[in-house]
């Protein structure tokens, strides 16, 4: 009698235990397995979101998805397409409110090299801290999170992916899983790239815009450059790992426009003026160009800092001091380069364009695949 | 070989004579286990590469290890100093591959010193977890040349090309077909092969016998004559140069004084000092000789191309060193490795090309060859010497750990010591911990210095 009472206690408890532990068991999850060129530089990923192969899966598709936006209307590749090395080719993005935003879409590529601050001016400090931002900003996709998370609970196929990934749906999935999708949109093949494997010797008009592209220019000993690699070393992947290394003030405006960048974050005086030196990959595929998509092409950048650049008293010393021909005017500031070497820069910027990168079925839109296949 | 157990002759007949340099010790590291989750923690925390180094490692036959090319940490304030951190397979080869060189687009190369693979090119990359690995080992084609020495990258009239030095040249049963190979650094195609033998050249012709140091600056190249790599009689006196402009020799000259051990001098590694090192610098020649245990300058008139009479700035039989090897620096200093007692001395780079001592010598083990400059975790200066020769014995020698037979200049290890004060920080003994001798230590970003070991 007193057996039968135990097991009877002791059966619940046992189903109850096991329905739990099904529930909250911990997805078997699988790591992504890639190489990067050894030139990129180490690279980390949080340890709280490693990158399985199940959050890329579920990123990719929230990340092409409107559901994500108030109206239906707006996904993440609204503004980040992948033929234009996921920008949108406008001055400045437009989302839900149809107004246009205060910021150019940045290029979304090698994202996992390097940054500790994300967006123009630094604002956010992870991957997984800038996803949500768009979703909730009011201008861009102004999805309420609490309505997403029921949505997302409501679709069959989000309910399996979520659950493959992270267990469940939450709002910390979403962030984690768009942050790996992107940290997967990795770039390593344009000419360049295959430049520096040797694969491929550039033209002589592409080598002469490398050399000016490394160069700072010194006229002691008439050696001319374009001063490139001063503020962008990172050309190649996301940007600096280091404190706010990477952010400049480049002379767009003097002291009286000068715009907040950087003070945003950090309030100090010193930092207005200063955003973020974006990476150059794919950069011909990425007008206009500049934090708020004032230039069109990149002549139009090149002539910037080939005589256009506008003092103000965060002006970066880097610009102030280049100079390919002796300094004559204090007041003017050009890097003086003439029609040719203008034309090698160009060039050469144009080789840092991954045409695979732009084309990778693994980073397209998943519903244009699923439509595809029936 | 032979030339190795001439080697031996020599620095036994000469270090006969002295008293070993005691030099204070510091304990082999022993400790190998290491905490993953620790250091999964700190990659992820700071850039802990900075103080890792590659670095070649022979097998030793009796001893059952083989060949690879290791990423080392070497932080002796790190729990993991002198932990292996990643290990690549060599292929089997004729002979070990002998230095490791990053090319200006940061390619990495390393050169053999047998005939099956002389030079190749590495291709390292980062696997998924961000660890640096080696994915593709390439032995190049060099149309048959032997035993590969030091490599150098220079721009001649807006041309850049990969010059490399040929000990063994395209016969190593030949008394003098040394060659200096000239490659596109791009593809790695011979553009051609610099060969002028003595044998072959008119009287009074400049020649090139077993080319091994190279240096160069604008149109002039320097190499040097060291020793035969396979005919224990043939030594060299000489360096040799070349006009970057023909590739063609034009001149050669004799470096050599005293004998000390009754060879030639044997000039192993140059060094052009050149206004790119030392602003505003006179431009000379510095050669060490192998066997005539000195450093010479070869001064050299910009105007009118013309190289004056050597002198001898330094005199290893008189100072008690022998066997100078490598040519290091940084921003500030110069440093020379002498093998013999195993010391590096240094000197004030802005006093180039004379020798101004800039400090005490850094005492490390015998065989001091190569050297890396980097800096601790937290932040303190430091110097890696490899004292280690050569490792080229093998079971025909009879020998327990196939390489002892040059045991005075093969420590097998890795000294750490603080670069202001000399301190001896670490010590990696490769041959006690990993069973295998170390060839050559390169910083895994590169050392930073145009040095052409």
């Amino acid at each position: 009698m007193k057996s039968a009472k135990v097991v009877g206690v002791l059966i619940p408890i046992f189903i109850a235990s096991t329905i739990y532990y099904i529930n909250n068991k911990k997805p078997a999850t699988h790591l992504v397995e890639f190489t990067a060129p050894f030139v990129f530089g180490r690279f980390t990923v949080p340890q709280n979101n490693p990158l399985t192969q199940e959050s890329v899966l579920l990123g990719r598709r929230l990340f092409y998805d409107p559901l994500l936006s108030s109206n239906n209307q707006v996904s993440c590749a609204t503004c980040h397409k992948q033929p234009l090395a996921f920008t949108d080719g406008l001055k400045t993005s437009v989302g839900v409110s149809g107004k246009p935003l205060a910021f150019n879409s940045m290029s979304l590529v090698n994202l996992m090299w390097g940054p500790k601050h994300f967006f123009w001016n630094g604002r956010s400090p992870s991957l997984e801290d800038q996803a949500i931002q768009p979703i909730e900003h009011l201008d861009e996709m102004s999805r309420n999170i609490e309505d997403l998370l029921v949505d997302l609970n409501n679709d069959d196929t989000y309910r399996d992916l979520f659950k493959r990934a992270f267990g469940e749906v939450s709002a910390q999935g979403i962030a984690k899983a768009l942050a790996n999708f992107q940290r997967m949109l990795i770039s390593s093949n344009s000419r360049y790239d295959q430049y520096i494997r040797g694969e491929l010797t550039l033209s002589s008009i592409e080598e002469q815009g490398r050399k000016l592209f490394m160069a700072h220019p010194d006229t002691k000993v008439i050696l001319r450059g374009g001063n490139c690699i001063d503020c962008h070393s990172q050309f190649l992947t996301g940007g600096f790992s280091t404190m706010f290394d990477g952010f400049s003030n480049n002379g767009l405006d003097d002291d009286q426009a000068l715009q907040a960048g950087l003070f945003t974050l950090t309030n100090n005086e010193a930092h207005r003026g200063l955003f973020k030196a974006p990476t150059l990959r794919n950069i011909a595929v990425t007008a206009p160009y500049m934090h708020d998509g004032r230039f069109t092409t990149l002549e139009d950048v090149l002539a910037h800092y080939n005589g256009g650049i506008k003092r103000s008293k965060t002006l970066s010393p880097l610009i102030i001091e280049a100079d390919n021909i002796p300094k004559t005017q204090k007041n003017h500031i050009s890097l003086n380069l003439n029609d040719d070497e203008i034309i090698a820069i160009i060039a050469f910027l144009h080789t840092l364009t991954d045409k695979e990168f732009l084309t990778n079925p693994a980073f397209s839109n998943p519903f244009t695949e699923e439509n595809n296949n029936g | 070989m032979c030339k190795l157990l001439l080697i031996a002759l020599a620095i036994i007949l000469f270090t006969g004579c002295n008293e070993p340099i005691k030099t204070p010790q510091t304990q082999t590291i022993t400790k190998t286990a290491v905490n993953t989750e620790q250091t999964s923690t700190k990659n992820s925390a700071v850039n802990i590469e900075e103080t890792q180094a590659l670095v070649l490692l022979s097998g030793l036959p009796t001893l059952g290890t083989t060949d690879s090319i290791a990423i080392i940490e070497m932080d002796p304030e790190s729990a993991n100093f002198g932990k292996i951190l990643y290990d690549y397979p060599l292929p089997k080869l004729d002979a070990p591959m002998h230095h490791l060189y990053y090319s200006p687009n940061g390619r990495l190369y390393a050169t053999g010193l047998g005939s099956q693979c002389s030079l190749a090119e590495i291709s390292l990359v980062r696997n998924a977890m961000a660890e640096p690995i080696i994915n593709k080992f390439d032995c190049l084609n060099t149309n048959g040349q032997n035993v590969g020495e030091d490599i150098m990258w220079h721009s001649v009239n807006g041309e850049l090309y990969m010059f490399v030095t040929f000990m063994g040249g395209s016969d190593l049963t030949q008394l003098d077909t040394g060659t200096v190979g000239v490659f596109n650094p791009q593809t790695n195609e011979v553009i051609k092969i610099i060969e002028a033998r003595k044998s072959q050249v008119a009287q009074g012709q400049p020649y090139i016998m077993f080319p091994h140091g190279i240096s160069a600056y604008g149109d002039r190249m320097v190499v040097t004559s060291s020793t035969h790599p396979a005919i224990a009689s043939e030594v060299g006196n000489t360096v040799t140069i070349i006009d970057l402009n023909t590739f063609e020799p034009i001149e050669t000259i004799v470096i050599e004084d005293a004998n000390p051990v009754g060879f030639p001098s044997s000039p192993v590694e140059v060094l052009f000092v050149r206004p790119s090192i030392v602003e505003g610098v006179e431009p000379a020649i510095l050669v060490n000789t192998l066997f005539g245990f000195e450093t010479w300058k070869i001064p050299y008139n910009e105007q009118t191309k013309i190289f004056s009479t050597p002198e001898k700035l330094y005199d290893g039989a008189t100072a008690g060193t022998a066997v100078p090897l490598e040519f290091y620096g940084n921003e500030d200093e110069l440093f020379i490795s002498h093998g013999v007692p195993g010391i590096v001395k240094r000197y004030d780079l802005k006093q180039l090309p004379n020798l101004v001592s800039s400090g005490e010598d850094i005492k490390a083990e015998s065989g001091a060859h190569h050297m890396i400059f980097y800096k601790s975790a937290a932040g303190r200066k430091l110097i890696a010497v490899q004292n280690n020769l050569l490792n080229l014995g093998d079971v025909k020698d009879n020998d327990p750990t196939d390489i002892d037979f040059i045991a005075k200049l093969n420590h097998h290890s890795l000294t750490v010591h603080d670069l202001v004060t000399g301190e001896r920080l670490g010590e990696i003994n490769f041959k006690e911990k990993y069973q295998k001798g170390i060839d050559n230590i390169e910083a895994l970003f590169g050392s930073g210095f145009t040095h052409h070991h």
